[in-house]
């Protein structure tokens, strides 16, 4: 597919991807990309052009396919028998697990992502936070998906929101941050502020919890309000200290009642400063697909896709060694505790939550693409380097084929994944890649 | 009635003469402004096709900016992206760009050219040549572009677009028709015009441009100019049908040898013979000339079938002929045998009687220069019988 124009020229480790379609804001333009395979980022090719008069190695047409940022899955527990809670005897199985996972998880599109952790035991997150942190650093397309730091979802939470999170690991924080940090370990939290942590989820009328959340945010962590009782005005003053994501809305919280709206009410305020972010699984087992276009319509800008995947997802159906000795029950998407009917997270991978959301919600193409792409860039503070076709962000991208059936069942399917710059999956070939 | 009328036919016989291929300018109308462009697109692939450039021997292209050359743009890189065209070869100057905005400034032209044209074709980057607005030096900028142009071999093909005041590149009314690549400030007209695209604030608007001149232009080998919308049919018919004026730069191109103007129906609403269309549509024979740009058309069609449809030949192709040119005029005459008769034979040439020809004794000396080089009329004459009188010095006084 990649073509070579000049092969006499000097190699420039520029490619053009060209005859694509750009999800640029809310529209789709039709433009050429060039991004370079040295420095992994998306040039100013104009600039390239006429100040350095290079041209690219390759031209790759895109044939009117869409052109998107990489995916980003900021609630991702773990996949293709990979699970970030699980702790080996040898850590460096677990460095080999997360290796593995990330060559798997690039050709699902999804080209970073926050490693989560559900409530654990302290022990728990010494151990993994260490190996958890971002790790695009080098740079390296070869190691396919990039964390962007840890999302530590628990155990700050509420006992009666837990879903499947052990109750017998739940924490309180009489003692204000100095319990967070006794939990996730104080190295976690070093003091030049770049810590393995990006996100901490927990339930803000946890006693201490309150008072966590600036000193949190303090440090460059994301707060988010999740598998919590709160009520509306609860919600609002941790909104007001700091939190700015909500974690799977409507999962593991009170739902909207007309005289007491709950968190989803906090959607609705007035005021764009105080209306935070939201993860929204559309798995379809989750939330009713009416309730999804709802939670969209109520404040696009905040929405955000979300997989809660499981290590499931990627493997057969069948019954799964859980969390806590617990053992889960995989059927297709749906994940459950064996013998009940809880929902154990999701099997479903995040561009079938894209193909979901853009079914049930006819919303536009790049109004699809942004919610996991520049809005949970831009939850995170990344939007200038994540989720966006622009000069300068790392040329982390996907080709996305959109398909109909007669039925209306609309898919986006992954043509081609790059990271850093350099073609990492192609679809069309089944033997390259990583 | 009927003597306008016919005043206005005789200027169109003048335009007759006109779309002579090899002539002076050809007007080449097209039904919109989109079929215009297409024609034009197809004529400057052609001429490159058939220049056949190669790494020594590169086509010369001069560029515009502009609303009218955007389609032309669109129609290059279509054909390009067809496989059918290849712009590898081919070095560009563009006519002009401002002074003080930077260069990636969305409205800068090195702005427009990479967005509407560069990006899309293999256009070598090496080979681009665009006035910098930002140098430290303008003048000295232009006087290096003017050079390069030099070295390049001369443009061959300038592509050009007309303001509505009928100027071309920034050569705005009153420039000199002589004038060369030079900074230029500009016209307050074309200033409030621009602050459209500067956020209506026109303190952001350049005041200044580099801009070639109007010799540069007319100094191509070739010059094709697209001209679409009413908007700029006065302009068309000053540079057409009035002399040639400063006030209407565009009108020195009817002193090239080798232009076309292509213009869409809306520009020809000014034109003379435009006007003759309207006035027989309504008297009683209105099919009489019922649509006189069919005239031109055909004219046009008439002028591809009989093989002037390309008007320019290559270089190489004039150079050669101009060879052969001289080289017969510098050779003895011989009178050449007729085909329809038995050929000369080889050495008898001498021994046959030459047809009479009649020419002028002196011609026949030996030592005389040839004749020729278009210097008929010049050669030298008998002196004129003349009183002796007038030979005397001191007559007059």
């Amino acid at each position: 597919m990649p073509m070579a124009v000049s092969p006499e020229r000097v190699r420039t480790g520029i490619t053009r991807l060209t005859g694509g379609r750009l999800v640029k804001g809310n529209q789709l333009v039709e433009q050429d990309l060039w991004i370079s395979s040295v420095s992994g980022k998306i040039l100013r090719s104009q600039q390239v052009f006429y100040e350095h008069q290079v041209v690219p190695d390759e031209v790759v047409d895109l044939q009117g396919k869409i052109l998107a940022p990489g995916f980003i899955d900021v609630q991702f527990n773990g996949a293709f028998g990979f699970d970030f809670s699980a702790v080996p005897e040898d850590m460096t199985e677990y460095q080999k697990g997360l290796k593995r996972l990330n060559r798997y998880l690039v050709r699902t599109g999804v080209t970073s992502y926050l490693p989560t952790l559900p409530s654990q035991r302290a022990g728990v997150y010494h151990k993994t936070l260490p190996y958890l942190g971002p790790s695009g650093g080098a740079r390296n397309p070869l190691e396919g998906s990039e964390s962007l730091g840890a999302h530590c979802e628990g155990p700050f939470i509420s006992p009666s929101k837990n879903g499947i999170h052990s109750v017998e690991v739940l924490q309180e924080a009489p003692n204000g941050f100095s319990d967070m940090k006794a939990c996730y370990g104080s190295e976690s939290f070093p003091e030049d502020g770049k810590g393995p942590i990006s996100m901490i989820t927990a339930a803000p009328e946890v006693a201490g919890i309150r008072e966590c959340i600036p000193e949190a945010t303090r440090r460059g962590i994301r707060f988010a309000i999740g598998h919590t009782e709160a009520t509306y005005e609860q919600a609002g003053e941790a909104i007001e200290q700091g939190a700015t994501m909500i974690t799977h809305l409507f999962n593991a919280m009170r739902p909207l009642h007309h005289r007491n709206p709950g968190i989803f009410g906090v959607l609705g305020k007035a005021d764009g400063k105080e209306r935070p972010y939201y993860g929204v699984i559309s798995d379809g087992i989750h939330l009713h697909p009416t309730t999804v276009k709802i939670a969209w319509a109520a404040h696009p800008d905040g929405f955000i896709l979300v997989t809660d995947a499981m290590k499931t997802v990627g493997l057969p159906d069948g019954v799964y060694d859980g969390m806590h000795g617990d053992r889960w029950v995989k059927k297709g998407p749906l994940l459950t505790r064996e013998g009940s009917n809880t929902i154990a997270g999701s099997s479903a991978t995040l561009i079938e939550c894209v193909s979901n959301f853009w079914t049930w919600s006819h919303a536009s193409i790049p109004e699809v693409i942004r919610a996991v792409t520049a809005t949970p860039a831009r939850m995170l503070g990344l939007e200038k380097i994540k989720g966006k076709l622009d000069p300068d962000a790392d040329a982390d991208l996907l080709v996305l084929e959109a398909q109909q059936d007669a039925d209306g069942k609309r898919t986006l399917k992954v043509d081609q994944v790059w990271k850093f710059g350099t073609l990492v999956h192609d679809a069309s070939d089944e033997q390259f890649g990583l | 009635m009927m003597l306008r009328l016919s005043i206005q036919l005789c200027s169109c016989m003048r335009w007759d003469q006109q779309i002579v291929p090899g002539g002076a300018v050809r007007l080449v109308i097209r039904e919109d402004k989109h079929t215009a462009a297409r024609y034009i697109a197809d004529y400057i692939i052609e001429r490159i096709k058939s220049f056949a450039p190669g790494p020594g021997k590169p086509f010369v292209l001069g560029l515009p900016t502009g609303s009218s050359p955007e389609g032309v743009y669109k129609n290059l890189v279509a054909a390009h992206k067809k496989g059918e065209i290849s712009f590898r070869d081919v070095v560009t100057f563009n006519m002009d760009e401002y002074v003080g905005i930077p260069r990636e400034h969305p409205e800068s032209y090195h702005s427009f050219m990479y967005q509407n044209f560069f990006s899309h074709v293999d256009v070598d980057p090496a080979n681009i040549n665009i006035l910098n607005g930002n140098a430290e030096d303008l003048e000295e900028e232009c006087i290096a572009y003017e050079e390069k142009i030099k070295r390049a071999g001369g443009i061959e093909l300038f592509l050009g677009g007309i303001g509505p005041d009928g100027h071309i590149a920034f050569n705005e009314p009153g420039s000199s028709l002589r004038s060369r690549t030079r900074v230029k400030t500009l016209a307050y007209d074309t200033i409030i015009a621009n602050s459209r695209f500067f956020g209506n604030d026109l303190s952001k608007v350049p005041k200044m441009a580099l801009t070639v001149g109007v010799e540069t232009v007319m100094d191509a080998r070739e010059v094709v100019v697209i001209i679409t919308g009413p908007h700029k049919a006065l302009a068309l018919q000053k540079c057409i049908e009035g002399g040639v004026n400063h006030m209407w730069t565009l009108s020195s191109l009817q002193w090239h040898p080798h232009a076309m103007i292509v213009v869409d129906e809306d520009a020809t609403l000014e034109l003379q013979v435009k006007t003759v269309k309207v006035s027989l549509c309504s008297q009683a024979s209105p099919t009489a000339f019922a649509h006189l740009a069919q005239y031109f058309k055909s004219i046009e069609q008439v002028a591809s079938s009989q093989g002037f449809g390309q008007a320019l030949a290559s270089e190489e192709f004039v150079l050669r002929k101009r060879d052969s040119v001289l080289e017969k005029l510098d050779s003895p005459k011989i009178p050449t045998a007729k085909t329809f008769l038995a050929p000369t034979k080889p050495g008898l040439s001498g021994q046959i009687t030459p047809d009479l020809i009649p020419d002028s004794m002196h011609e026949r000396v030996e030592g005389q220069p040839a004749k020729g080089l278009g210097l008929d009329g010049l050669e030298t004459k008998e002196l004129p019988l003349s009183g002796m009188h007038h030979r005397v010095d001191s007559a007059a006084a």
